[in-house]
């Protein structure tokens, strides 16, 4: 109980503080939780470590939890984590149910927070130990199980996994990284790319171009003619919320909080998988799946618990392993170098004090945040409210701070937000999937690594499905999950085509009965 | 058959051309993919525009072409005139400020369907209140850089 000593206001303060601003950071489009995390890092030098690690845990959970915001109101995802959000809350906040959809999300957040904090705090040594285990291989077959999962997304699977495969060919624009046990050349690029492209497209501007400049590129061929958004969007205004919407919901509220945690915790598989498995699960569960993607709040508390949870295991390779679980943690890595503590197995035994401190962040942040978000929404869903004359501008400049600023000045890095947001344009145009494009180029640079280094290390395809009882569990679900998606595809086109029939009869009836008439 | 089956599968990686191994596999897939929408999807659809049923995306579409093209001319004068104006005055981010102000208020301008005094004065007021609250904050107080 000796770090009871070192929880004091300025503390509390901090974490608050953190939560705030986090919250502000995410929800602005462009802006992100690590961007957040970054921009403070040197803060935490002035502060000391169980301070500044106070403000960065809260940035962490303010910053991903703020992502729903433009997610909601705005159809831009704020974080990675929030695409799933955009599927469901983009249309309620259409039919006027935006605020209930962000009472919604902030629960299933809170939720997902303190149970994946639970999980981090009860079973930490034994989910890194568990997770130590996985081979290039089973890390592979995760990554290619997010893949898979994101087609049944998709209205047309195949449309999906081609457009997935885009994603992951745009990611390997660059070099085979040294770092990563590459060779170090680049492919995919004429030499005069090379001072531009050498280390690819940053994920942060490509991110911000497909979901805020082609956003205003789709708004402006429409010519923009409602005056305010809020003609678009309406919230509501008696709040349209009560905690009965959780009623019959708290089994997919648990199994997406594990699953965010869970996914957290493999290292490099970031919240854009958390929250896409999470909402596939859920999707393919869940016993009316047809409303999903419609406005349905079974979609947001899947996707909000599970990148909410994503905090705290994503923390668990971190300080057992010493790997970042997702970028942010890869910022947090930062903040323990500049104080000298190494992160890695003997984190937790040699620094029990810092342990049990950054534990009580990650719980206040959390609350902190559900108190804010929660009483606040209505203000903070004032953006919506914003002419979109003034708006647009103003996301435009906001994405442009974004995607020039994640790398410390890169003017490159604000041309790929135009590239970016004209691929998106198109590829929403001529009917591509932008979430599995996205995904795979998140992922598609891990896969690569390791598949490539399984094969290397054993010499065979056959590894992939002997390796070990995870592997074929993994291939099970991946063949599960396709399947079922193909299963729902054939209902799905059977149900509509049994509509279509009626229809047809019931109109040749009416007109039948029309000539009797005549 | 146990063998010929093991060295199908089997596969060596030669480190110089590794870097092209995983984007090979990748071509081949997409190729595949490719043709196959291009069967049962493209076809159908393309004989669907043939009938009349069924439009060609962005070219057969009805667009405001003032406001599309404009945005896009406007986005691209935005970043190149952001550089320029900003090497002017490195490490000031006088270059995000000062063009950022012209975009804000040509862009509001370019969206603004009805021109009010009102809605003039607010879009005024916008362009020069958001570039310089945006960078007091951000290049100021979260020294973040900034062109």
């Amino acid at each position: 109980m000796e770090f009871l000593s070192l929880l004091d206001i300025t503390f509390f303060l901090l974490a608050g503080l953190g939560a705030l601003v986090g919250i502000i950071f995410g929800a602005i489009p462009g802006m992100t939780a690590t961007m957040a995390v970054a921009v403070c890092l040197p803060l935490t030098y002035a502060l000391g470590l169980h301070h500044g690690l106070a403000l960065l845990l809260g940035l962490y959970v303010g910053g991903i939890s703020g992502g729903m915001v433009p997610a909601v109101l705005l159809n831009i995802p704020g974080t990675p984590s929030s695409i799933t959000t955009t599927f469901d809350g983009y249309p309620m906040a259409q039919k006027g149910e935006g605020e209930k959809a962000l009472k919604i999300c902030v629960i299933a957040s809170v939720i997902g927070g303190l149970i994946s904090a639970a999980i981090l705090f009860l079973f930490a040594p034994l989910l890194a130990d568990f997770s130590i285990k996985f081979s290039y291989v089973e890390k592979f077959l995760i990554i290619l199980l997010a893949l898979s999962v994101i087609a049944s997304l998709s209205t047309s699977m195949l449309v999906g996994i081609f457009s997935g495969v885009i994603g992951i060919w745009l990611s390997l624009i660059g070099d085979y990284s040294i770092s990563d046990g590459g060779n170090g050349k680049t492919r995919l690029m004429f030499d005069f790319m090379e001072p531009y492209l050498f280390e690819g497209f940053s994920l942060l501007p490509v991110l911000i171009g497909v979901f805020g400049i082609s956003t205003i590129l789709l708004e402006a061929e429409k010519g923009a003619k409602s005056g305010l958004v809020s003609e678009r969007i309406k919230i509501s205004k008696g709040g349209g919320f009560s905690l009965s919407v959780f009623k019959g919901r708290l089994t997919n509220l648990v199994r997406s909080s594990f699953i965010g945690t869970f996914v957290g915790m493999l290292p490099g598989v970031g919240g854009s998988a958390a929250s896409v498995l999470a909402y596939t699960q859920e999707k393919n569960l869940t016993r009316d799946s047809s409303q999903m993607g419609k406005g349905a709040p079974q979609g947001l508390i899947a996707s909000e618990s599970a990148n909410n949870a994503l905090t705290g295991g994503a923390l668990i390779p971190l300080l057992s392993l010493g790997i970042p679980g997702d970028s942010t943690t890869a910022v947090l890595i930062g903040a323990f170098t500049l104080q000298g503590i190494q992160v890695g197995p003997l984190f937790i035994p040699e620094n029990p004090e810092t342990w049990y401190v950054m534990m009580t962040a990650l719980v206040f942040a959390n609350i902190v945040m559900f108190f804010l978000m929660f009483y606040a929404i209505k203000y903070i869903a004032k953006v919506v409210m914003v002419p979109k004359h003034i708006l647009f501008p103003i996301i435009v400049m906001m994405c442009v701070v974004g995607a020039y600023a994640i790398n410390y000045g890169i003017m490159f890095d604000v041309w790929t937000l135009l590239i970016f947001g004209i691929l998106g344009y198109l590829v929403q145009k001529i009917g591509l999937e932008v979430a599995p494009l996205i995904i795979g180029f998140i992922l598609g640079g891990q896969a690569e690594v390791y598949f490539v280094k399984s094969l290397e290390s054993f010499g065979t395809y056959s590894i992939f499905f002997t390796k070990s009882p995870i592997a074929m569990v993994l291939w099970g679900l991946i063949i599960a999950s396709l399947m079922f998606a193909i299963v729902m595809g054939f209902n799905s086109r059977a149900r509509q085509k049994m509509e279509l029939t009626q229809v047809t009869g019931s109109t040749h009836t009416a007109s039948g009965k029309g000539h009797d008439t005549n | 058959m146990e063998s010929g089956l093991s060295s199908l599968l089997s596969v060596s990686i030669d480190f110089e051309t590794s870097h092209l191994f995983f984007p090979r596999i990748i071509h081949w897939i997409m190729a595949g993919l490719f043709v196959l929408i291009l069967m049962t999807k493209v076809a159908p659809f393309m004989a669907a525009v043939k009938r009349g049923e069924r439009t060609l995306p962005i070219v057969g579409e009805a667009r405001d072409n003032f406001r599309f093209f404009g945005t896009l001319v406007l986005i691209v004068a935005y970043f190149y005139f952001m550089a320029v104006v900003g090497d002017m005055f490195p490490y000031t981010g006088y270059g995000f400020l000062m063009v950022s102000m012209a975009f804000v208020l040509l862009m509001s301008l370019l969206y603004l369907h009805d021109w009010s005094k009102k809605a003039l004065t607010i879009v005024v007021v916008n362009a020069i209140v958001a570039p310089s609250l945006a960078w007091f904050v951000l290049a100021k107080l979260f020294t973040i850089t900034l062109p």
